[in-house]
C-alpha cells in the first residue's frame, strides 16, 4: 500500500514540482540558481554547445528547429515541470533545438557539469529530480510514439492524395486535349465557312461564264450543223478509257484515212449521232473544225459539271461546318448525315454507302457537333475497310428517342479493345498524322453525352462494326 | 517508226482525264497516248503495248485510284524491268508528304505535278522526262528534235559522236 502510494506520488509532476519548489526556498544556495524567464528571450540556440540546463518552475518555453531550407518548425511547448536542454545534457552534444520563452516565469538554471554535484550535495533533491527527468523522458517517448503513428497515417493519406491527384491530372490533361481539339474544330469551322464563301464567288463566275459561252456560241454558230455538233458535245458524257479504246478501233476501221491518233480519239468520243453529222457535212468543212465544234461543247460541259461539283461541295461544307457552332437548333439530323457524306465523298469514293433514313422528328441539337460524330465514325469505318466496302446508315424514331445506327463491312472491333474505344487517346492507327489524335470517339462520346444520349459499339453477326447512337427528342431550344 | 514510245495516263475521273489528254495532244504524233481509269486497267494496257513490241516512255499517274493507289502502282511498275525504265510522274490533288516520299524512294518518281496544273507546266515536265528517256534508251535522237528539248538532244548527240570516235 505504501509503495503504490509512493509510486503514484512520484508519477505526479505537479506534486514533485511543489516539493522541489519547497526545497529551493529552504535551501538558499539553490535559490541562487533560480533565474527569471523573460518573455521573448532566447534561452539557447540550435547547434550551440549547452551551457545550462533548465528546469521550468513557472512559465512556458517553446522549442523550435530550423530546417535546412531555413523554415522554422515549432516542435513543442514546455511548461512547468519540464526540462529544457535535457537531450543535449544526456548526450553531451550541441543542442538540437532553440528555446524561446513564450510566457514569463521562473526556472532552475543548472550547469550540466555540476548536476551530479547538486544531486550529491542535496540528497533530498536527488530522488524527485531524477523522477522528474524520467517523467520528462516518458512524456517525450510517448509523444514520439504518437508522432510516429501520425506520420504513418499522414504518409498513407499523402499517398492516396498523390494517386487521386494523378488521376485528376490525367483527367485534366484529357479534358484539356479534348478542349483544344474542340477549339481547333471550331476554328476550322470558321475557316471553312469563310473559305466556302470565298470559293463560291469564283465558282459562280465559272458557272456563269460557261452559260454565257453557250449563248455566245449559239449566236456565232447559227450555221446549223456545227451548232448541232456543239450541242451534242454539250450533252455528251465522257467515256471511260476501255470503251474509248474499243471505239478507237472502230473509228480506225471506219475512217482509214484519219491518221492522227488524237483525231481518232476525238472521233471515238463522239456519239453516233455526231458521227452521222460529220459524215454528212465532211465535204463542206475540214474534219478538224467539225470535230472542234463538238470538242467546244464537250469542254463547256466539263466546266459545267466541274463548277457544279465545286458549288455542291461548298454548299455541304458550309452547312456541315455550321458557323454558329455553339448554338442548339431545331433540326433534322438526317440533313447533317447527308452533308457529312458529301463532305467525305473523297474518302467514300470506293465505299458503297447505303442510307435507310426513316422519318424522324426534328430535335434540338448542335448540328455541327453531331456532324463531327458522324464524321468520326464514318472515317474510322473507312480506315477499317481500307477505303473499300459498304457502310449502312439507318435512322429511326423510338419512344421519344432518335436512333442512328452506322455499320460497316470491315473486320469489326476486336473484343479486347471494344471496352476501351471511347477512352481518350485510344487509337488503333499508328499514323496519327493521318486524321486524328485518337480523340475522335472520345469526343463523340462527350458530344452525345452532352446531348443527353448514348453511344454504343458492338460487332454485327456479319463481322463488321456497328455504332448505335440514341438521342432524346427535345423541343426546348 | 514501227517501234513506238507510248505515254500512259492513269486517271479515274473522266473529265480530268479528258483535260490531261487534251493538254498532251501535241506529243501524240510522236508519242501515242494510252489511257487507263484504274490500276488494273493500266497494267493490262501496259501488257498490251509491250506485247506489240512498243515501250512505255512516260507514265502520268493520279494519286487516288480505285482499288490500288497511284503510289503503289508506280512502286509495282518500278520492280518490273520493262517499266522500271519508264519515266514516272505523279499527278495529284492531295498526296500527303509521306506518300510522296514513299513514291520518290520506292518508285524512283521522276516528277510530281500537283493539281490544278497549267498546260505549260505539264508540257515542260513531259518534254523533259521524254527527252531523258529517249537519250537514256539510245533512240534515234534526230527524229525527236522538233518535239523534245532540241538543245539537250544535240548535246547528247555530240557526246555520243565523241565517244564513238
Amino acid at each position: 500500500m505504501e509503495t503504490s502510494k509512493g509510486i503514484s506520488w512520484l508519477n505526479d509532476t505537479e506534486t514533485i514540482l511543489r516539493f522541489i519548489k519547497k526545497l529551493i526556498y529552504e535551501l538558499p544556495e539553490l535559490e541562487d540558481q533560480v533565474t527569471v524567464l523573460k518573455e521573448g528571450d532566447l534561452l539557447f540556440s540550435q547547434g550551440e554547445p549547452l551551457d545550462f540546463m533548465y528546469l521550468i518552475l513557472e512559465g512556458n518555453i517553446q522549442l523550435t528547429r530550423t530546417q535546412p531550407d531555413d523554415t522554422e518548425v515549432v516542435l513543442i511547448t514546455l511548461g512547468a515541470g519540464s526540462f529544457a536542454g535535457l537531450i543535449a545534457f544526456t548526450t553531451g552534444e550541441p543542442t538540437l533545438t532553440s528555446a524561446r520563452i513564450t510566457q514569463k516565469g521562473l526556472a532552475l538554471k543548472m550547469r550540466p557539469q555540476q548536476f551530479e554535484q547538486y544531486l550529491n550535495d542535496h540528497p533530498r533533491l536527488k530522488h524527485p529530480l531524477q523522477q522528474l527527468m524520467l517523467n520528462n523522458m516518458i512524456q517525450r517517448y510517448k509523444s514520439n510514439l504518437r508522432l510516429q503513428t501520425k506520420t504513418h497515417a499522414l504518409s498513407k493519406q499523402l499517398n492516396k492524395e498523390r494517386n487521386d491527384l494523378k488521376v485528376a491530372y490525367k483527367k485534366l490533361e484529357d479534358t484539356h486535349q479534348m478542349l483544344v481539339h474542340q477549339e481547333k474544330m471550331a476554328t476550322l469551322g470558321e475557316l471553312v465557312a469563310g473559305f466556302a464563301h470565298e470559293v463560291n464567288n469564283p465558282a459562280s463566275a465559272l458557272m456563269r461564264a460557261a452559260e454565257n459561252l453557250v449563248e455566245i456560241y449559239a449566236e456565232f454558230e447559227n450555221n446549223h450543223y456545227s451548232y448541232r455538233l456543239f450541242k451534242i458535245g454539250l450533252h455528251s458524257e465522257p467515256t471511260d478509257s476501255n470503251t474509248q479504246r474499243e471505239r478507237m478501233h472502230l473509228i480506225e476501221k471506219k475512217y482509214p484515212w484519219v491518221h492522227e491518233r488524237s483525231s481518232v480519239r476525238k472521233l471515238a468520243q463522239m456519239p453516233d449521232e455526231a458521227l452521222d453529222l460529220i459524215d454528212k457535212h465532211r465535204k463542206k468543212g475540214e474534219l478538224n473544225s467539225l470535230v472542234n465544234h463538238f470538242e467546244a461543247g464537250k469542254m463547256i460541259h466539263n466546266i459545267r459539271i466541274a463548277s457544279q461539283r465545286i458549288i455542291n461541295l461548298v454548299k455541304s461544307l458550309k452547312s456541315y461546318s455550321r458557323q454558329d457552332q455553339n448554338k442548339e437548333e431545331l433540326a433534322d439530323i438526317r440533313e447533317g448525315i447527308r452533308d457529312t457524306i458529301l463532305v467525305l465523298s473523297n474518302r467514300l469514293k470506293f465505299v458503297d454507302v447505303e442510307l435507310e433514313l426513316d422519318n424522324i422528328p426534328k430535335t434540338c441539337a448542335n448540328m455541327g457537333d453531331l456532324n463531327q460524330v458522324w464524321t468520326n465514325i464514318i472515317v474510322n469505318a473507312c480506315d477499317a475497310m481500307n477505303g473499300e466496302g459498304k457502310i449502312t446508315i439507318k435512322t429511326e424514331a423510338k419512344d421519344r428517342f432518335i436512333i442512328v445506327t452506322i455499320s460497316d463491312s470491315g473486320p469489326g472491333i476486336s473484343e479486347d479493345i471494344l471496352p476501351k474505344i471511347f477512352e481518350p487517346n485510344f487509337t488503333t492507327k499508328n499514323n496519327s498524322a493521318d486524321f486524328g489524335l485518337g480523340l475522335g470517339l472520345a469526343i463523340s462520346h462527350e458530344i452525345i453525352g452532352q446531348a443527353g444520349g448514348t453511344i454504343k459499339a458492338h460487332n454485327t453477326e456479319e463481322g463488321g462494326a456497328e455504332f448505335t447512337i440514341s438521342i432524346p427528342v427535345r423541343n426546348d431550344c | 517508226m514501227d517501234h513506238k514510245v507510248y505515254i500512259l495516263v492513269v486517271e479515274d475521273e473522266l473529265e480530268v482525264m479528258d483535260a490531261l489528254v487534251k493538254d498532251l495532244e501535241k506529243f501524240e504524233p510522236f508519242f501515242p497516248i494510252e489511257t487507263a481509269n484504274t490500276a488494273k486497267e493500266a497494267k493490262e494496257v501496259i501488257d498490251y503495248v509491250l506485247d506489240h513490241g512498243h515501250t512505255i516512255g512516260l507514265i502520268l499517274c493520279d494519286h487516288v485510284l480505285p482499288g490500288k493507289n497511284g503510289v503503289d502502282l508506280l512502286i509495282e511498275l518500278q520492280s518490273d524491268p520493262h517499266t522500271s525504265i519508264s519515266k514516272k510522274v505523279l499527278v495529284t490533288g492531295q498526296a500527303g508528304q509521306d506518300d510522296t516520299i514513299l513514291a520518290i524512294n520506292k518508285a524512283d518518281l521522276d516528277h510530281y505535278i500537283s493539281k490544278p496544273w497549267t498546260e505549260e507546266e505539264l508540257e515542260m515536265v513531259v518534254r523533259d522526262e521524254l527527252t531523258d528517256f529517249i537519250i537514256e534508251q539510245g533512240k534515234d535522237l534526230l527524229s525527236y528534235m522538233q518535239i523534245l528539248d532540241a538543245e539537250k538532244l544535240s548535246e547528247a548527240m555530240r557526246k555520243k559522236k565523241m565517244t564513238d570516235h
